[in-house]
Order: structure tokens, then C-alpha cells, then sequence
């Protein structure tokens, strides 16, 4: 009995392999936990940034207050200041601006000349000699025909006006200077979205400018539900967000951890909405993205209409959409557009396609290196005499391919439009070709990598492919230590990984798992719209019938 | 609400993660351990009898559970026959699901280094096996069941794809005569079956985990269910394909099945690649289940951190695998795992049944 017991001990290293692995283990768990924490602090927040700043009124006094302006701002040379005189009591007036903001036409025609021409319209019910808000209201009501005036009495807001574009009037005698004439942005026409080019659908991309692409919101969704709140991020240059929700159909709670996570947004410019998207996202370590980008206003249209979030920032055409599942990234507007069946299959490829695209590198070397008797005897063999001339273990060969791969993409992106699709031929079937003929790869590698570079492609979200680029190299390298079972832990670690990572709260499989059998209906077949009649369950809206 | 913080899980969940508490190892040996046991071909019958004991139990279980919504076992048996004498049950399903877990990884260990990686040492495979492992479970219930229900339906339809093809070697004859030996062989073979089933215990936690738990005897009807009907194909197909003398002469009788013939026209010769594939996936489910079973367990008796436990299991799991010397001791650790869950049901779910029963109807007390 005891010798039995005795005889069953594991010896000591096996105690020593035990304990090693729980110590490898706890070290990952805990250099994984700190480097979260590490780089969540940036993310959030601390304490509010000191926001006033010295408030300095407007005096009233015409020349004390050109004076403290052109002191702020004078110093700039694109900052003009006009000095002239007004007709009514000639009083002296001074019109401050920024060079090439705003439409020059229109401060001449509609401020300038109005205020200079000599027929004044009737002054009575304004008291204007002796009260200085009866001049500015009466200069508002009869004088000026511009659309939008605005007063101003502080200083430090008034100079942020004028350097945001606006036109300041400063006229002797009036207490608040006045803003006429809005700034005029630079507008880009509407192109066709280059990122997320489709056949069928509108042509219609967002611009840099946010209240460009805010109307072209309005325009595709002709509701009084479509609400659109603007927020100020950034700490040292301000830039202008627009959350946009359809309010009967957001779920409440998804908006508010939206615009928690917006007002916690704690950076100093905000250049593009990859900063927003950087700044709010669950987990920063994931290679998966967890919002979703666009440059199409009918994907936002669809994405708000099931309940989801749009966030446009000013400056940049991609407006961001979340929360995002991992089945969004394999979908495009073109799956609505056209009829079900080829949507459908379309979408069961663009799974496949996915699948090809993260995972092809790692079974060729798993296959070649530790089990080629599983592949048909003819087809080893033929590949078995490709590869004679060979010097490279597979996974240097693979590696080789690949990356000249990356390289040829990376470089194309560079090059100038004419030289670019040359580029691609000398690079893929040129330097392809050589590479075998020298022996340094063998031609079945060549298909292999070829057809995984054009399934990445094949991905119509574009950081979603860069994302399973990146991940078939570590698939690779699980391939190369432990064949199939690598490739295995591999493919497990990857969907374990998913199965963990939420966006916003909503678990990136879903409606994969959990199953949600009623959101199938748009997973891997698309069915007719008539049968849609049903927002997706897994974002939980206020109001679940397409009526 | 639409974040949710609360460790529940729904229904089809519940289901799934029975499912594959129970499908593992036994998809490659169950026909040999059952044929060995009979000696008919009729063990199909013995199947079907078996399967319904096991729902018997699960109705217990499921029953004494729910009176109990929102615990585990770990939690109400304490308060069913006092701390004390609860202790000792639940240490004993702690130990019991550690065994298991060792001995799925180990036979999964095996079966790598005999088909997929001759060479390799042991701990290469079961070590990052164990951490993979590790990365799932300190995720949670729901994490663990998100992932199984990703991977189950892509399982269920490679072996069906797979059991399909081998449909060309399947003999109806093999399984003739029914009921040629007469009864008794069939009972016979009823033991093997229910050892088959050892892992169903993990109802007793499952169903405190359950958003609905008035949904769990379905739910977990269900979970029995598909394993068993999985089962039961495995065995008519693979006696079919191979006949009863075959099948006790080869260690793995599933495998050997789709290694005898080969398949065109695809870019793997036979179909034992697949299958080996959604094996090491289903097996990696079905460790983890044990796995977190085992440190949920120890971290709700002794109110310990879950993951603390989880770490702290690692070293204890390896050595268990690592404990059967030959490939002989490991399917005697299979047996004795199988009498073993037995054991466990009389031991725990049984009396709690029963002293819950007397202390409420006959002592009007409220526990």
C-alpha cells in the first residue's frame, strides 16, 4: 500500500515544473494588471483643471478697451483691426478679425457699409445719446442685417471669438462689443468616402468640418428623435464633439457611460477621433478595436437606428460608432443595400475570410513542420520537392513573405498615386517570382501568403484587418513551437480574449454568444428587410419594434 | 440594465456549460470502456438506460439546489447539516474535481504527444495548456460560458460532419443481434455508462448561477441531453464502423474509426484531423470547467480571493496529471473517477436531500 503511495510521488522536478508555472503565471497576471492600471491613469481625469482664468470686463471705455485687446492678440499678424467711424453720431468703431476666416464680401457689404451710410434709419424708441445698452440694441435691431449677432462683455471670451473667426465690433459709446458674422470654414466638397468605398450606396462621405457633417446627419435622418449635444473637450485647444442618439431609442445608460467617458476625456488637443477613440475605449491592451470608425453618414444613420452612439468631432471626417461588436467589423452598408441572398452569402465569406486571414500562415507551418502526414500524400510530396532548395526552417520562409508583405503595403500607401499600382506588380509578382526561382521560398508559401494579404483586405473595416494582421504573426509563432497544438492554444487565446473584452459594456461576441437567436437574423445570413422588424436585442433600446 | 456587474448566467448558458462539463475524454474511449464492460454490441441500450439514471439524479440536484437560489453547493451545504459536518463532502468534490481535471489534461497530454507532437516533452504540452487555461477562468462565470458557447456549435458540427463521412464503413451488421446475449450484458453495462456522465456534481453550482434558476431542470434536461445524444451516435457509429472485437483491441476506438479510411478532395487526408482539432478544444473546455469548479469551490469554503485559489491550484493540478505513471494507471484513474462521481452523489446531494427534507417537513424548520 505505502510502497504503492511512494512509488506514485512525482519526483522533484516535476514539483519544481508545478511551481514554476503558477510563478510564470502570477508574474504575467500581475505585470498584466499594473500595465492596465498604467495606462488607464492617462485616461481619466484626476481633478479638474483650473478653468478661470483672470476675468476681465470690457470698461466701456472705447480706447482703454482697444488698447487691452490689441494687447492680448495685437501682436499677431494675421489678427486685423479696422478703425473707422460710424455715420449715427460718428462715432468712432473698430472691427477686429482674423485674415481669411470669414467671407470678406460680407463684412464690407452688410457691417461696414451699413454702419458708414449716411441714411441712418429713424433712431426713436432708442434712447441712444445717453444709454449705452439702448445704442447696441438699437444698432442690433435696425442697423445690422446680419443673421447672427451676439454680444460680448469679457474680454478672454471675447478674444477666443475673434481668434475662432468670428468679427468683433467695438463701436465708442456701446458697453458690450458685438460678434457679426460667423467664421466661415474651409469646406472640403463631399467626396465618396475613399476608406469605406462602396458599388451601391450613397456617395456620400463626412467632411472635416463638424456642422458639415452634423447637417448631413440631419439630412439622412429627417426625424425630431435624431438629437445631436455638443461637448467641448480638449484642455489647452478646444475642440467641439457632437454626440449624436436617437432619444427614443438609446438605452439610457449606454449615453450616460458615453458621456461620462467623454467628460473624462483629460488631453490637451484632440487631433482626430483616433484620440476619442484612444482616449474612451474599455481595454487599451486588446488588439481588437473597441469603437468602431466611419466615414459614411447612412453607417451612422443605421448604427443610431439600433441603438448606438455616433460621436463626430470637428476637423476630421470619421466619426466613431459605439458600442461595437466583433460581428459589426465584418459588415458593410452595401449587406443592406443589396438583395438578401447575396448579402448573405457575402457575409458567410467575410467570416470565412476572417477566419483565412488570421489563421492560413500558422496552419501552413503547423502542416509542414510537425504533420505533414496529415495532408494528402501527393500534395506532400509536391510540396515536399518545392521546398528542397530551401535553406530556412518554414517559419523563417513564412516570415520572410510576410513581411516584404507588410512592406510592399506599407510602402504603397506612401507612394504617389501613379506610381503605387506599378509599385504593387514589381513588388508582388516580380520580387514573388524571384524569391522562388532563388529558392528562398517555395511557390506553394507564395499562394498561401498571397491569398491570406487579400483576405485581410477582404475585411471591410480597414483597422479591423490591420488587427488581424497583427495577430496572425503571433499565431505563426505558436505554430512554429507547437504545430497544430499551438495553433490550437491559439485560436483558443484569441476567442478567450474576445470573450473577455467588452465595448461599453456590451461583451464582444455577442450576438454570437450569448446566444441572442432573435439577433442571428443578421449574423451570418442577412434576411429579407421585411422580416427585421426587430432592433438587435444585445443593445437593449428603449424601444425594440422598427416601426 | 445595460452594463451588467452581476456573475449570472442565462439559460442556454446553464446549458451549455453542462454540455461540456461532460463532453471530453469520454468521446475517444467511452466505446471501448463499454464494449469491455458488456461484451455485446447492445451497448446502446445501456446507454439510453444509463442516461436516464442521470436524469434522475440531475432532477435531485437541480431540485435541491433551487431551493437555494443564488448559492452553490459550497455555500448551502453548510447551512443544510451545519459547517462541520459539510466540510468534509465538499472538500471531497474539491478533490474529486482536481482529479478530473488532471486526468482530462493528462489523457489530452497523451493523445498530443501520440498523434500530433511524438517527442515532445509532457509539461511543454500541459503547462501552457494549464495557463491558457488560467486566462480563461479568472474571467468569470460569464466570460467561461461566452467562450463555450462560441466554440460548442462549431464542436457539435465537425463530429457530426465527421461521424457523417465515416458512414461509408458502417456496417449495420456489427450491431446485430440486438439483444443476442439477452439482458443481462446490458446491465452490465449501465455502471460504465454512468461513469461516463462523473462531472454532472457541476449542476450544484451551475444552477446558483442561474439568472432564472426556475428554468434549471430544463436547462440542465438539456445539458444532459445533448452529451448523451452525442454519446450515444459515437457509440452506434464507431461499433458500427470497427465491430466489437476491433474496438477492444485499440486504446483509442474513436480515432481509429476515422484513421481507417480517407477522405478526397480536401486538404487533410483523413478525418482524424478535425476531429483531433474540436477534441482539444471541447477537452480544453471541459478541464476548464472542472478547473474553475475546483477553485470556486475553495474559495466559497474558505472565503478565500478566486483568483488567489486559481494560482494557488496550478502546481496541485500539474502533479496530479503527472501522478499515473503509464497509460494503463490513467485509465484506471478514469475508472476510479467514474465510481468516484457515484460516490459523490450519494455522499453529498443525497443526505443534504434528505436532512433539508426532514428538517423542513418534519422539523418545520426554515433553513
Amino acid at each position: 500500500m505505502w510502497s504503492v503511495i511512494i512509488d506514485h510521488i512525482p519526483n522533484w522536478k516535476i514539483w519544481m515544473q508545478g511551481f514554476a508555472a503558477m510563478f510564470i503565471a502570477m508574474a504575467f497576471y500581475i505585470t498584466h494588471k499594473k500595465l492596465f492600471a498604467w495606462g488607464k491613469q492617462g485616461t481619466l481625469r484626476t481633478s479638474k483643471q483650473d478653468q478661470n482664468k483672470e476675468q476681465q470686463q470690457l470698461s466701456g471705455n472705447f480706447d482703454t478697451d482697444v488698447v487691452a485687446i490689441k494687447e492680448r492678440i495685437g501682436s499677431n499678424s494675421d489678427v486685423n483691426f479696422r478703425d473707422f467711424r460710424i455715420s449715427i453720431r460718428s462715432s468712432k468703431a473698430l472691427l477686429v478679425f482674423v485674415e481669411g476666416m470669414q467671407d470678406e464680401e460680407i463684412i464690407s457689404k452688410q457691417v461696414m457699409q451699413v454702419l458708414m451710410d449716411n441714411s441712418v434709419p429713424k433712431t426713436e424708441g432708442y434712447a441712444i445719446q445717453n444709454d449705452a445698452q439702448a445704442f447696441s440694441t438699437y444698432i442690433k435691431e435696425k442697423i445690422l442685417p446680419v443673421c447672427k449677432v451676439r454680444e460680448v462683455s469679457e474680454i478672454g471670451e471675447l478674444v477666443e471669438f475673434i481668434l475662432l473667426g468670428f468679427n468683433a465690433l467695438l463701436i465708442d459709446g456701446m458697453s458690450n462689443a458685438l460678434l457679426v458674422g460667423e467664421p466661415k470654414p474651409k469646406v472640403r466638397s463631399i467626396n465618396e468616402p475613399t476608406s469605406e468605398a462602396l458599388l451601391r450606396g450613397p456617395r456620400v462621405g463626412f467632411t472635416e468640418v463638424l456642422s458639415e457633417n452634423t447637417a448631413l446627419l440631419r439630412q439622412h435622418g429627417r426625424t425630431e428623435e435624431l438629437q445631436l449635444t455638443m461637448v467641448e473637450v480638449g484642455n489647452r485647444i478646444k475642440s467641439n464633439i457632437v454626440i449624436a442618439y436617437m432619444k427614443e431609442i438609446v438605452n439610457p445608460e449606454l449615453l450616460k457611460e458615453v458621456e461620462d467617458r467623454i467628460s473624462n476625456i483629460n488631453h490637451d488637443f484632440i487631433a482626430e477621433s483616433g484620440y476619442i477613440e484612444q482616449l474612451i475605449e474599455d481595454n487599451w491592451l486588446s488588439p481588437f478595436q473597441q469603437v468602431q470608425n466611419t466615414e459614411r453618414p447612412d453607417r451612422v444613420i443605421n448604427a443610431m437606428l439600433e441603438g448606438k452612439v455616433g460621436i463626430l468631432l470637428d476637423g476630421t471626417p470619421f466619426a466613431l460608432i459605439v458600442p461595437v461588436t466583433f460581428s459589426m467589423l465584418l459588415q458593410s452598408p452595401e449587406d443592406y443595400y443589396e438583395r438578401w441572398l447575396p448579402s448573405s452569402l457575402l457575409r458567410m465569406l467575410r467570416f470565412f475570410v476572417a477566419f483565412l486571414a488570421l489563421m492560413t500562415p500558422a496552419v501552413y507551418i503547423s502542416f509542414i513542420s510537425f504533420h505533414p502526414g496529415l495532408i494528402p500524400t501527393e500534395l506532400t510530396i509536391t510540396i515536399i520537392e518545392t521546398r528542397q532548395g530551401v535553406p530556412f526552417p518554414s517559419i523563417i520562409e513564412v516570415l520572410i513573405l510576410e513581411i516584404s508583405i507588410e512592406i510592399l503595403r506599407e510602402a504603397g500607401i506612401r507612394l504617389p498615386k501613379p506610381i503605387g499600382p506599378a509599385m504593387g506588380i514589381v513588388g508582388g509578382l516580380i520580387i514573388g517570382d524571384a524569391a522562388v526561382q532563388a529558392g528562398i521560398v517555395s511557390p506553394i508559401l507564395v499562394i498561401t501568403v498571397a491569398v491570406t494579404a487579400i483576405s485581410s483586405f477582404a475585411i471591410p473595416i480597414y483597422s479591423a484587418g490591420i488587427t488581424l494582421r497583427m495577430l496572425r504573426f503571433v499565431g505563426m509563432i505558436f505554430a512554429a513551437m507547437m504545430g497544430m497544438f499551438g495553433t490550437i492554444l491559439f485560436f483558443l487565446i484569441i476567442c478567450i480574449h474576445m470573450s473577455k473584452l467588452k465595448s461599453f459594456g456590451v461583451p464582444y461576441v455577442t450576438p454570437h454568444s450569448p446566444y441572442r437567436l432573435s439577433d442571428w437574423k443578421d449574423l451570418f445570413i442577412r434576411v429579407p428587410v421585411s422580416l427585421m422588424k426587430q432592433r438587435p436585442k444585445m443593445m437593449k433600446t428603449k424601444d425594440d419594434k422598427r416601426k | 440594465m445595460f452594463t451588467r456587474s452581476d456573475d449570472k448566467i442565462t439559460s442556454s448558458q446553464a446549458t451549455v456549460f453542462l454540455t461540456n462539463s461532460i463532453l471530453g475524454a469520454g468521446i475517444l474511449t467511452l466505446p471501448r470502456v463499454l464494449t469491455n464492460a458488456a461484451e455485446t454490441p447492445d451497448v446502446w441500450l445501456s446507454l439510453i438506460i444509463g442516461g436516464c439514471i442521470i436524469f434522475c439524479l440531475i432532477i435531485v440536484m437541480v431540485k435541491l439546489s433551487q431551493q437555494f437560489p443564488g448559492k452553490t453547493v459550497f455555500q448551502y451545504a453548510g447551512s443544510i447539516a451545519g459547517r462541520f459536518l459539510a466540510i468534509f463532502p465538499c472538500l471531497l468534490l474539491i478533490v474529486y474535481f482536481i482529479v478530473i481535471a488532471g486526468f482530462e489534461i493528462r489523457v489530452l497530454a497523451e493523445v498530443t504527444l501520440f498523434f500530433l507532437l511524438e517527442g515532445t516533452p509532457m509539461w511543454a504540452v500541459l503547462i501552457p495548456f494549464i495557463w491558457v487555461s488560467v486566462y480563461l477562468i479568472t474571467g468569470g462565470i460569464n466570460v467561461i460560458s461566452r467562450l463555450f458557447q462560441l466554440i460548442l456549435p462549431i464542436s457539435l458540427l465537425v463530429l457530426l460532419v465527421s461521424y457523417l463521412m465515416s458512414l461509408r464503413i458502417f456496417e449495420i451488421d456489427n450491431l446485430r443481434p440486438v439483444l443476442g446475449d439477452g439482458l443481462m450484458p446490458v446491465f452490465q453495462g449501465i455502471k460504465s455508462t454512468v461513469l461516463v456522465f462523473s462531472g454532472i456534481e457541476v449542476t450544484m453550482l451551475l444552477v446558483g448561477y442561474m439568472e432564472s434558476p426556475k428554468q434549471a431542470v430544463k436547462a440542465m434536461i438539456a445539458g444532459v441531453s445533448i452529451p448523451l445524444i452525442i454519446y450515444l451516435i459515437t457509440v452506434v457509429i464507431v461499433i458500427g464502423g470497427m465491430s466489437t472485437d476491433a474496438i477492444m483491441r485499440s486504446t483509442w476506438p474513436t480515432i481509429d474509426l476515422l484513421r481507417s479510411f480517407e477522405v478526397s478532395g480536401l486538404f487533410f487526408e483523413r478525418l482524424e484531423f478535425p476531429f483531433l482539432v474540436i477534441w482539444m478544444t471541447q477537452l480544453f473546455c471541459n478541464f476548464s470547467c472542472y478547473f474553475y469548479s475546483a477553485s470556486l469551490g475553495i474559495s466559497q469554503l474558505f472565503k478565500l480571493r478566486l483568483r488567489v485559489v486559481i494560482f494557488a491550484l496550478i502546481p496541485l493540478i500539474y502533479i496530479s496529471a503527472l501522478i499515473p505513471t503509464r497509460m494503463n494507471e490513467v485509465f484506471e484513474v478514469g475508472d476510479f473517477i467514474g465510481w468516484t462521481g457515484l460516490a459523490m452523489f450519494l455522499l453529498i446531494p443525497l443526505p443534504l436531500s434528505i436532512i433539508w427534507l426532514i428538517r423542513r417537513k418534519g422539523m418545520k424548520i426554515n433553513v
